[in-house]
């Protein structure tokens, strides 16, 4: 599996606004996120909905293409998420620090 | 002597083999203050050895906090001295600079009083912390209309650290709201200000740890805390003149500060010069059994014998011979900051050009960047739930982290590893330390990252701070500050003060009436 990685473009399919709000709505009320409660034009307001579902649309936009696009071959890398190695040492035994000063 | 035969208690394979997947399981406990007691189970924190720093300053605001602690263990100062020198210049300037959300004299006052007569490590020493810091009945915001009446009943682990070693809280300082951008009120007006051009609050102070670098810059506390997730302490240091240091992921517990993005938020100092940090982040580091994060990392280094310059025959030297490099992004630099590499040359380095990383714009794009986004909404879900008004003006990342869905966040955090491989393999292969004209490669991957000054641009007719930025390998931060110490004891740049006093706008004439510099000399221990 390890030839068929790289960059590969695709073209990204051409979703109007209309259906992105949409699905950015769906997705929101799924969890329980109301944005009715912001204005929906209002300059003079910290925020308000133009705004939020203008930066969504431009998110989705420019992210999940280009996380699509990059192959990573599955033998490759793991999710790196915290790079030290007591994590589930301190799972088991939260209180016994492994190493360094407080040991 | 070999690059490997240096560090034989730190090995790259070993950093790599263990990461695990404990995002869960620091998300899940590490942070809530429910689920973890107010003081946990850890000993008596050794003793921060400190050297004698003699000064010639004799204005609170030209000292390091190095020479306040020597000048403090000699005698020569008391813990009430410092602080009432500070909370004059706060009386004074903080108006304008708003580097502050909060500051309580009279506690401070008690706490100096307290603190008098005791000797060593940071006695008297006045800090202040940014406040995303949880500080025990002390006011803990993080600039959020969430966390607007907020007082925890517990202190951070870092800020436990620095207090049982006796440093002294000046106040919590104006940040980014949640860490993020420049600071700012929840609502976004513009707040704290670059202390070089205290009336122009256009001028970027460097965020989010606004407060902590104008606090410092502008001689309010000897020393200050940030948090860096992209940028935020590397940033408040390059815009003000200051050495900040971000250290390796993990090297200081994260316990008690409110998270921005779990596997990515990294604590540490910002003060005057590389041995200031070395002393803050010898407080600060090491591991906490209440975040996962800071176990199982190598013993924390000597950073206050890293930042100690070296002199052979009179001349300062490296502390060993180092390779420093520079990436195509950053070649830039080797033209306007000449001075730096001919210096660095001069002083035992080598300086060698290198090819970026395979992918290195893909794998350190604002895109691929996105994929931290969901750290931040997921411990926020109960606030986004019910009420979105309480995020202010940054509520839309959070919106965004919201969208991104869980293979492409995968995929995010697989890139973040292949990332941090191809510069271990490729790029540390070739340097010791590495030139970088922006934190996100080395906040994406947990590197350790410092920024330091380098001279004074013009823009807009001010004269403002420039510097550098300079990684390094996993646990290498004793060659971060080896490098800058060596560049600060042979420079005067850190040693710089903005005048406050001068006419708006007439900042350039500042550097004319600049302090004489001081002749510091650090002792070898």
């Amino acid at each position: 599996m390890s030839e068929r990685r790289g960059v590969t473009r695709h073209p990204v399919a051409d979703i109007d606004d209309e259906a992105l709000d949409g699905w950015i709505r769906a997705r929101l009320q799924l969890l329980g996120v109301d944005l009715s409660v912001l204005p929906v034009d209002d300059a003079s307001a910290p925020v308000d909905q133009r705004r939020i579902f203008e930066s969504a649309r431009r998110f989705l936009r420019g992210t999940l293409p280009a996380l699509a696009d990059f192959d990573l071959d599955e033998q490759q890398v793991v999710p790196l998420t915290v790079p030290g190695s007591g994590g589930w040492a301190a799972f088991y035994d939260p209180y016994a620090p492994r190493s360094g000063e407080d040991a | 002597m070999s690059r490997a035969d240096d560090r034989p208690s730190w090995d790259r394979r070993d950093f790599l083999r263990h990461l695990s997947a404990v995002t869960a399981l620091g998300a899940s406990g590490a942070l809530a203050p429910e689920r973890w007691p107010a003081t946990p189970a850890a000993g008596a924190l050794p003793a921060v050895k400190l050297p004698d720093v003699q000064s010639a300053a004799t204005r609170v605001e030209e000292l390091t906090l190095a020479e306040a602690a020597t000048l403090l263990r000699q005698g020569e100062l008391s813990p009430i001295d410092l602080v009432e020198a500070c909370l004059a210049r706060i009386d004074a300037y903080e108006s304008r600079l708003q580097a502050f959300n909060h500051v309580d004299p009279d506690a401070l006052r008690a706490a100096a009083r307290a603190s008098d007569g005791r000797r060593g490590g940071l006695h008297g020493i006045p800090l202040a912390i940014k406040d995303n810091f949880y500080t025990a009945g002390v006011p803990t915001t993080g600039n959020s209309h969430i966390y607007a009446d907020f007082v925890p009943s517990w202190d951070s682990e870092v800020w436990r650290r620095l207090r049982e070693r006796g440093a002294l809280l000046v106040g919590k300082t104006q940040m980014g709201p949640l860490a993020t951008s420049r600071a700012t009120t929840p609502d976004g007006v513009v707040t704290t200000r670059n202390a070089w051009t205290i009336d122009d609050p256009d001028v970027y102070p460097g965020g989010s740890s606004s407060g902590s670098g104008t606090a410092v810059a502008a001689g309010l506390a000897l020393g200050s805390t940030g948090t860096q997730t992209g940028g935020s302490i590397t940033n408040p240091a390059l815009a003000q003149g200051l050495t900040g240091l971000k250290p390796t992921m993990g090297r200081v517990s994260l316990r008690g500060i409110i998270p921005l993005t779990y596997t990515r938020d990294h604590p540490g100092p910002i003060v005057h010069d590389a041995m200031d940090a070395a002393i803050m982040l010898q407080a600060m580091a090491g591991p906490d059994a209440g975040d996962p994060r800071s176990l199982g990392l190598p013993r924390p280094g000597d950073y206050v014998t890293a930042a100690t310059p070296v002199r052979r025959d009179g001349e300062t030297r490296l502390r060993r011979p180092m390779r420093i490099g520079v990436m195509p992004d950053a070649l830039d630099a080797l033209s306007k900051e000449a001075e730096f590499f001919a210096t660095m040359e001069r002083l035992g380095a080598t300086i060698v050009e290198i090819p970026a990383p395979a992918d290195w714009d893909v794998l350190t794009s604002s895109e691929f960047n996105n994929t931290r986004l969901p750290e931040r909404s997921e411990p926020f879900l109960p606030e986004l739930r019910k009420d979105v008004r309480q995020f202010g003006i940054v509520l839309s990342s959070w919106i965004n982290g919201l969208l991104l869905p869980g293979a492409e966040y995968v995929r995010g955090q697989r890139a973040r590893l292949l990332l941090l491989q191809r510069l271990l393999d490729d790029t540390f292969q070739r340097c010791d330390v590495v030139i970088q004209s922006a934190a996100i490669p080395f906040d994406i991957t947990g590197l350790p990252l410092i920024a330091f000054p380098t001279g004074f641009d013009d823009q807009n007719g001010a004269s403002l701070p420039r510097g550098l930025l300079l990684g390094a390998p996993p646990c290498a931060e004793e060659d971060l500050l080896a490098v800058v110490a060596a560049w600060q004891d042979v420079t005067d740049w850190h040693r710089r003060r903005p005048d406050l006093d001068a006419p708006s706008g007439d900042a350039k004439g500042q550097l004319e009436r600049q302090l004489d510099v001081l002749e510091v000399e650090a002792d070898s221990q």
